[in-house]
């Protein structure tokens, strides 16, 4: 009469889109993964001390760019008021590919992806972002994404010597400047005119 | 003698004893039932005494060897089923509210017992050898053990558990609760049948979504000569439900439960549930226009090739509209489940528009589901349903408007302190 023992299996928990600026995931160097399956999954650091294996953003679609002749691919770079998001949709996410593709910038695009860290050559160290949707959104929907990442960014800070990242954070990111991070929210959300 | 205690004859002396060592072992003195037994034995094999007069004697033996004021009584105070709770020991008296049937040979009977405070689950094991409990009528029931079993207290009859019926029928009216103030246990409801659900496992008769002026709960009825069917819009009184939980709410099964339909009744089902602000980040597959299996109470969703599951080939299918998809606030993803009248207010898109689109469009069912996906994905919406555990039902959606005070307040709280240091 009760509820059927398989109805209560613990089931596969998808992984939340944290809402980071720009000028903060431009700071994520260190990544990881969480276990030592294939298929575990891979996070990225952020400064203020969260890991994060999706992100979610709204900005501005600034250029675009069709790379690839077997296998294309599009690169193209979301403007938030801290900075850039070098972002990326291939053959591998078809639909956001396809999204891509009809989308004329300047638009307003909301992108659903994960985040990517990886060394150049040079030794330098790049962050991007794999999409895996992108939508045309309006103006208000991006002005609604600034005041949520700036209060993400905030209660990332508040949290900063409690999270479950907290000693990880201390550790690859040593003397983290938390004011920066909350000044930089500070001045994301002075440019939104009303 | 003959008629007070027709049950007592079913009881041999080891499981008095038991009883009676149980009952010292309540007020902390171990007593071990052989030695008890030996007593019993001798009192009624070889003095002719009956069973009872010699359980009270024994008992009062005992307690005088340990210093005891007297024996914990033989009816241990009559409790009121209301006030039930696990791990105790009690005597009941109560009428018998709801019988369904043992989902295991190792089960006897099981079913419900009420008095004017409340009701409560009964198990009578086989080998426990109780009698079987009739519907309406009153029994007081000694030497019970109140059990709990994921989370809801029930009364177990065992070997030394005694059962009188009682001549005359309590009678008292059934307490109704209101859905918000659910608990695990047993509970008579008043509500209306709002929705019914597609069954997710072949032994569930009906599933759904009933609820009051306070909120709505999720219920199951499983297959069997019990099982009632509730129509959508009408109001029912349930009396005697089994209320359980899933993934940590409360759910109502139906089997044993009486529901009985009041055809003239209005309710206005209260929202009672959460809300839920965030982005959507994706919309799923099944999304758009579904083909639903037109055979009576099946309702299942059809392949592209119109094939039930179920039922095989169904060319005769009826349309739906629905969205499942994912609300993320940034620190938690949810699913959601919109059905028909909620994507037809929040994306403007009728059932009918989207089958058109779908019959008509070169990428037919596809074309509903990027249109619905460009209008919802990506944006911010409240959403205001019920968390089905692993889904939201969502009853009621909107788009979320920039929100000038939270920018007000973020600017103070970021700025403020930042000028601070």
């Amino acid at each position: 009469m009760a509820s059927e023992g398989r109805f209560n299996q613990q089931r596969y928990e998808r992984e939340p889109a944290r809402r980071v600026f720009a000028a903060e995931l431009r700071e994520a160097t260190y990544h990881f993964k969480d276990g030592e399956d294939e298929k575990s999954p891979a996070y990225v650091l952020l400064p203020t001390g969260e890991r994060c294996n999706r992100i979610f953003i709204i900005g501005s679609m600034t250029q675009k760019e069709k790379r690839g002749d077997q296998n294309v691919f599009y690169n193209f770079r979301v403007a938030d008021p801290t900075g850039i998001f070098f972002v990326s949709a291939s053959s591998y996410q078809q639909e956001a590919m396809q999204q891509v593709s009809r989308i004329e910038p300047p638009a307003f695009v909301a992108v659903v992806g994960k985040p990517n860290v990886y060394e150049a050559p040079d030794g330098r160290i790049f962050v991007s972002v794999r999409a895996e949707s992108v939508t045309v959104v309006e103006k208000e929907m991006r002005d609604s994404w600034i005041l949520d990442a700036a209060e993400s960014t905030l209660k990332r800070i508040e949290r900063f010597d409690q999270s479950a990242d907290t000693a990880l954070t201390q550790e690859h990111y040593p003397g983290v400047n938390l004011d920066l991070y909350r000044r930089m929210a500070y001045e994301a959300l002075r440019q939104i005119q009303i | 003698m003959a008629t007070d205690a027709p049950v007592e004859m079913y009881m041999d002396l080891s499981e008095v004893a038991e009883r009676i060592s149980q009952k010292f072992k309540s007020q902390s003195v171990e007593v071990d039932a052989t030695f008890v037994e030996n007593k019993l034995r001798i009192l009624v094999d070889q003095f002719g005494v009956n069973l009872n007069e010699a359980e009270k004697t024994v008992s009062e033996n005992i307690a005088k060897e340990h210093g005891l004021e007297s024996a914990p009584r033989q009816t241990l105070e009559q409790r009121e089923i209301g006030t039930l709770l696990p791990g105790e020991w009690v005597m009941i008296e109560g009428k018998v509210v709801g019988l369904s049937n043992p989902v295991s040979p190792t089960i006897k009977q099981t079913g419900v017992i009420a008095d004017a405070t409340g009701a409560i689950q009964f198990t009578a094991w086989a080998r426990a050898n109780a009698p079987l409990l009739e519907m309406g009528q009153s029994y007081r029931i000694e030497s019970v053990v109140v059990d709990e079993y994921r989370g809801v207290p029930k009364l177990n009859f065992h070997a030394g558990t005694t059962i009188t019926p009682l001549e005359e029928n309590i009678t008292f009216l059934p307490q109704v609760t209101n859905v918000a103030d659910l608990r695990p246990g047993v509970a008579c409801l008043r509500v209306k049948m709002v929705q019914e659900w597609e069954p997710r496992h072949e032994r569930i008769f009906q599933t759904g979504l009933v609820g009051d002026e306070t909120g709505t709960v999720s219920f199951t009825t499983w297959k069997g000569d019990d099982a009632p069917r509730l129509e959508v819009g009408m109001v029912y009184n349930i009396f005697y439900a089994p209320v359980g939980e899933y993934q940590g709410r409360p759910q109502v099964t139906l089997n044993g439960a009486t529901c009985v339909p009041d055809e003239d009744a209005e309710m206005e089902v209260g929202t009672g549930g959460m809300t839920y602000q965030g982005a959507i980040v994706n919309i799923g597959p099944g999304s758009g226009v579904i083909k639903r299996c037109p055979v009576e109470g099946c309702n299942r969703v059809l392949s592209r090739m119109n094939y039930c599951p179920v039922h095989e080939m169904q060319n005769d299918f009826r349309y739906d509209l629905r969205i499942k998809g994912v609300l993320d606030d940034g620190e938690k993803a949810h699913n959601i489940l919109m059905q028909r009248e909620v994507v037809e207010t929040v994306t403007g898109v009728t059932l009918e528009q989207a089958v058109e689109t779908a019959e008509n469009s070169p990428m037919g069912m596809d074309d509903v589901f990027y249109r619905l996906k460009d209008t919802m994905m990506g944006r911010y919406f409240t959403c205001m349903g019920n968390d089905l555990g692993d889904t939201i039902l969502v009853r009621e959606c909107s788009p979320v408007a920039f929100d000038k005070d939270r920018h007000t307040e973020l600017l103070n709280l970021l700025g403020g302190e930042a000028d601070g240091e």
